[in-house]
């Protein structure tokens, strides 16, 4: 008998993606190059509010080689407004256009748009475009959105700028933090940051009518929720649609959904009957693809004086910008408000705010940056009111293994897990009782060292179509996929998953070939393309492995059973002797007994050589949906030093501790911690998206000053896990692709606060910089020291 | 981001260059390593009529030794001046300030004609150039002349050329001893929130001589910090005399609010940065009398 094959579960094979991209050989939107194709290029408002009047194209039209102008009342006559997929739950909805029509409502938005033979005409005939802009009174701050005089945005919809408030709760907080000998409390503001993929958006649209076939290349997350919401829009039967998202550079949830460019595309594209390009350059991308994170949390956490939480109670301002994007608005701040803390009396509220600023659409987090910043640095001042060790706090307060699993207050389910070993792993790693001993001060130059934590947890996945039916979602929670046997002897795998840096091929070719015992080197993956795919949901929301697993592991399962029924045939044998080995089914026991899988394969697919009883064809298709969410979960650490004069610190040592269930493969899960914490990093200390409150102007809409990091920026980070099945999903798996943001901004901003300690310092707003230690310590100081 | 139409000139000498500048009147702008001028252009920000190539002036691009003095020609890239042993020898601050300047990318096409014309206040070859004393020749339709570094700028990004005229090379007189150069950054090689360099020579009597201070990004131009110099002139570079030096540069600057710092903490980093380089200047040459 031969040796069972080793798992490929667990196993650190080499990227489908790799040898395609770092060849070159990759297929992104801009790569698409049709015959006879045009390009767009599209005019924006300059203001944060105005009244659009007349619009004079006479001059843009006269200019040579341009081919189609668009405005605001050609869109109207043409198209249906922009549907949205994941409504704000309990909100109005504040249907818009591809283009403005009488007012714009936020820097950047699109009024016109111009097809020409090549993007540089189309911009030179934007140019010549003259509209009559009226400025109007506008408001960019979140909270000052909601000031009685503030001027309202949706004034036919809503009486002020609160688009929805939703309370979730348990128990009694208010009356626990009244009775409370400890009660501290913070005002956390977030800053608005960009997902800043390295590909911006991008569409090809090609209708060739008489074929009634509009074809579709764009960078999306999501080709099959294109395909419907382009249909709704347009409105067209999705039968005459096909969306192909090939390669794609980087999606991070901001490219979920249609944006206005895509239907603006389309709307040309039909009326020249040439294929139109558009391809959104860097800084449209900053003023026209979903911004996310910014929000204002106000939290109060009461205590016992032995450190039990008592109650958490969490009110928090969310910005959406203009309007709802597909995805606006994050949701997550509530599901998670409580953190891996067993507390049963808290409320949280969150209240929506619009501002005359850019769509907030979906980012790797979606809610739960925001919310662990607040109340992972509020655990510190409790930790440091109390005078306990902050590493104790956590200990004393957080879920153990036998708590779980835990409905939270707001009515998450928190599957299994050991929230504590993260803890103390985090706390190791950094030396932390010998950085304890020493002290803050074990630098020559004065500077002091601080050490913080942040504890998270990560939803994964969706709790059931139920649940996303209840909250007003229009997708499912599930993933498909289809297999195909092929005459070579390998399997074609098709999915409506997209390529777009996270490394599904990888991850389902292996689950496949785990399951059918084929090589993995003969799994094909074609993803992204409507026409070929099973309907699915897209990737997102950490889910994709989750939901797809279990579609993978059936069809194979179906496909498998299939194979050695003929293959049982052939080498008169039972299927239950055999084995899928390599290329070939063998009998288990006679390993010499064997017939290749191309064998195999061919007679099922042209139906010769295979039993009476058996139809032919060799494919399956599943489709599957998770019962829970799972949670993923971890601590985070960083070591900083601070320099006193300036506020300059270092990140020293970044430690991140995680559980994210079965790892299926090793540098994939690393892939993806590392560069979701690169972007915490990033948000948490130098990125912001800031509005000028008086002119309503970004102005760090640039990679000039946008301070995205570079590699060099990057502190070393050490990665730890642990790998403790869950016990709701396939396989045990739970989701990665968002934990890295989590806790980053909190762990530093811990560890700032912490070397600083003796100084009273105190910080709640984001980005951590260092002007903005140098003001938290002079004004300290001031406080200390009243003139 | 795609540029409006322009004229495009590749002259085979500088005098052609100089022609076209003239027929332009003023709308023609120089192309060298395009690290500034092109994201301008595409960006809409700068619409010149013209555009005159000088990639191809390879006499341009020499780096020289000339006794004392060492030459730079315009179109020398800033990873020539990396890499270069002469500019290692010669010139090491200018070698040790060069790997500030943004990107590999950038490195290699970026020239320091190119940064001295574009004079952004942040810039960090401006700021070397005028540390270390350097002029800067000139070609215009009426001859060559030299610019002191002192009097290249009127302002930020305004060189004080004629439009018609073509910077050609620097010369840069001997470097001192001793030099020391830091730069304050919101991320790795970005445009700096301020910058200092540093050169001297400790005389025998271990008494500091011709010690030069320069700030970059906390004025419209960089500076020299007049002040600072004049009081550390004769001293040893103890610890209150760098501390006098530090609060004293503060009259040279007159700091930009942006995102990248308020003016205020520029100038709280100023005393800070200035008191670091002048001890990074004085650890170098307690290392060389070792």
């Amino acid at each position: 008998m031969s040796a069972p094959r080793q798992s490929l579960i667990g196993a650190a094979l080499p990227r489908k993606e790799d040898d395609r991209l770092l060849r070159g050989d990759g297929l992104f939107t801009d790569d698409v190059q049709l015959a006879h194709q045009l390009e767009m290029a599209v005019g924006r408002c300059p203001f944060p509010r105005a009244a659009i009047g007349a619009i004079d194209v006479a001059q843009a039209r006269a200019l040579a080689d341009v081919r189609h102008i668009l405005t605001g009342a050609d869109v109207r006559a043409a198209s249906e407004p922009l549907t949205v997929l994941r409504p704000v739950p309990g909100a109005p909805l504040l249907p818009y256009y591809a283009l403005a029509g009488e007012e714009a409502i936020h820097e950047g938005q699109p009024v016109v748009s111009v097809v020409a033979a090549s993007r540089a005409i189309a911009e030179d005939a934007l140019e010549l475009i003259d509209i009559d802009y009226e400025p109007l009174p506008h408001v960019t701050d979140t909270l000052g959105a909601l000031a009685d005089d503030a001027p309202v945005l949706h004034r036919e919809t809503l009486p002020s700028n609160l688009l929805t408030s939703n309370v979730d709760r348990a128990g009694e907080p208010e009356a626990r933090l009244a009775e409370a000998p400890v009660v501290v409390e913070g005002r956390f503001h977030v800053n608005r940051v960009s997902a800043l993929p390295m590909e911006a958006r991008g569409i090809v649209a090609h209708w060739r009518a008489g074929a009634r076939t509009l074809e579709v290349h764009a960078s999306t997350q999501t080709p099959h929720l294109i395909r419907q919401q382009l249909a709704e829009c347009l409105p067209l039967d999705e039968g005459c649609i096909r969306v192909i998202a090939s390669d794609v550079g980087g999606g991070f949830g901001m490219k979920l959904g249609l944006y206005p460019e895509d239907v603006l595309a389309v709307l040309h594209a039909m009326a020249l009957r040439r294929p139109v390009k558009w391809i959104e350059d860097r800084l449209e991308f900053f003023r026209a693809s979903t911004q996310a994170r910014e929000a204002v949390h106000e939290v109060r956490i009461g205590a016992e004086a032995d450190g039990r939480i008592v109650a958490i109670t969490n009110q928090y301002t969310t910005d959406l910008g203009a309007w709802n994007s597909t995805y606006g608005s994050a949701q997550l701040s509530s599901v998670v408000f409580t953190g891996p803390y067993k507390v049963a009396d808290a409320a949280v509220e969150r209240r929506v705010a619009l501002t005359n600023k850019t769509p907030i659409g979906a980012y790797r987090g979606y809610g739960q940056p925001e919310v662990n910043f607040a109340l992972e640095v509020l655990i510190d001042r409790l930790a440091r009111r109390l005078d306990v060790d902050p590493l104790e706090l956590r200990r004393t307060n957080m879920l153990r293994p036998e708590d779980l699993p835990w409905t939270t207050p707001s009515r998450a389910v928190y599957d299994n897990g050991d929230y504590l070993k993260t803890l103390q792993m985090a706390a190791d790693a950094v030396d932390y009782d010998a950085h304890r001993a020493v002290g803050r001060e074990c630098h020559d130059d004065g500077r002091l060292t601080g050490i913080g934590f942040a504890s998270f947890v990560e939803r994964t996945g969706y709790a059931s179509a139920r649940f996303l039916a209840g909250r007003g979602s229009r997708f499912g929670a599930h993933e498909s996929v289809v297999l195909r046997a092929n005459r070579s002897g390998g399997i074609d795998l098709y999915t409506g998953v997209s390529t777009f840096g996270q490394g599904s091929e990888t991850a389902f070719a292996q689950v496949c070939a785990e399951v059918f015992g084929i090589d993995y080197e003969a799994i094909t993956i074609h993803a992204g393309d409507s026409g070929a795919s099973p309907l699915n949901t897209g990737a997102f929301a950490s889910r994709t492995l989750i939901a797809a697993a279990g579609a993978i592991r059936e069809a194979a399962d179906a496909l498998r059973d299939k194979t050695l029924r003929i293959a049982a045939m052939v080498l008169q044998s039972t299927p239950d002797a055999l084995e899928v080995h390599g290329r070939a089914v063998r009998v288990a026991d006679e390993p010499g007994r064997t017939v290749s899988l191309a064998d195999i394969f061919t007679r099922a697919i042209i139906g010769q050589g295979i039993s009476e009883d058996e139809a032919p064809g060799l494919e399956a298709a599943a489709h599957f949906e998770p019962s829970h969410a799972s949670f993923s979960f971890g601590t985070a650490a960083a070591v900083v030093s601070v320099d006193l004069e300036s506020g300059e610190f270092d990140v020293e040592r970044f430690v991140m501790a995680h559980d994210c269930g079965v790892v299926v493969n090793p540098p994939l899960v690393e892939g993806q911690v590392r560069g979701g914490l690169v972007q915490g990093l990033g948000a948490a200390l130098a990125e912001e998206l800031r509005y000028d409150a008086s002119t309503g102007q970004l102005v760090s809409g640039s990679m000039l000053d946008y301070f995205a990091p570079t590699i060099m920026d990057v502190p070393p980070i050490d990665l730890l896990h642990t790998e403790i099945p869950s016990s709701i999903t396939p396989f045990g798996v739970r989701g990665v692709g968002e934990v890295g943001t989590i806790p980053p901004a909190a762990a530093i901003t811990n560890a700032v606060c912490d070397a600083l300690a003796d100084y009273g310092v105190e910080i709640s707003t984001l980005p951590l910089t260092p002007e903005r230690v140098w003001q938290a310590l002079s004004a300290a100081r001031n406080a200390r020291e009243p003139r | 981001m795609k540029s409006a139409d322009f004229a495009y000139h590749r002259p085979g000498d500088i005098a052609e260059a100089v022609r076209h500048l003239q027929d332009y009147d003023g709308g023609a702008r120089v192309l060298a390593g395009g690290q500034s001028l092109m994201p301008m252009m595409n960006m809409r920000l700068w619409r010149p009529d013209a555009v005159v190539d000088i990639n191809g002036l390879t006499d341009l691009a020499e780096l020289t030794a000339e006794g004392d003095e060492t030459r730079i020609g315009a179109l020398v890239r800033y990873s020539t001046l990396e890499f270069s042993p002469l500019v290692a020898e010669r010139l090491p601050l200018l070698k040790a300030m060069v790997a500030f300047v943004g990107d590999r990318q950038v490195r290699n096409r970026g020239t320091i004609g190119g940064s001295l014309v574009q004079g952004d206040p942040t810039g960090e070859m401006p700021l070397g150039c005028l540390v270390l004393g350097a002029t800067v020749s000139v070609l215009g339709p009426s001859g060559a002349h030299t610019i002191a570094m002192e009097d290249l700028y009127e302002g930020a990004y305004t060189a004080t050329l004629a439009p018609d005229e073509v910077l050609t090379e620097v010369r840069v007189p001997p470097h001192p001893p001793h030099f020391a150069f830091r730069e304050c950054c919101r991320r790795h090689n970005d445009f700096c929130v301020l910058s200092v360099a540093a050169t001297g020579r400790m005389a025998d009597d271990g008494r500091w001589r011709g010690l030069r201070i320069g700030l970059g990004g906390v004025n419209d131009t960089p500076v020299l910090a007049e002040a600072s110099m004049a009081l550390l002139e004769g001293s040893r570079l103890d610890d209150a005399d760098i501390a006098a030096a530090g609060g004293a540069a503060l009259r040279a600057i007159d700091p930009p609010d942006d995102i990248r710092g308020s003016a205020e903490y520029r100038a709280h980093l100023v005393p800070i940065y200035v008191a670091r380089v002048l001890r990074d200047l004085r650890a170098s040459a307690q290392a060389a009398a070792r």
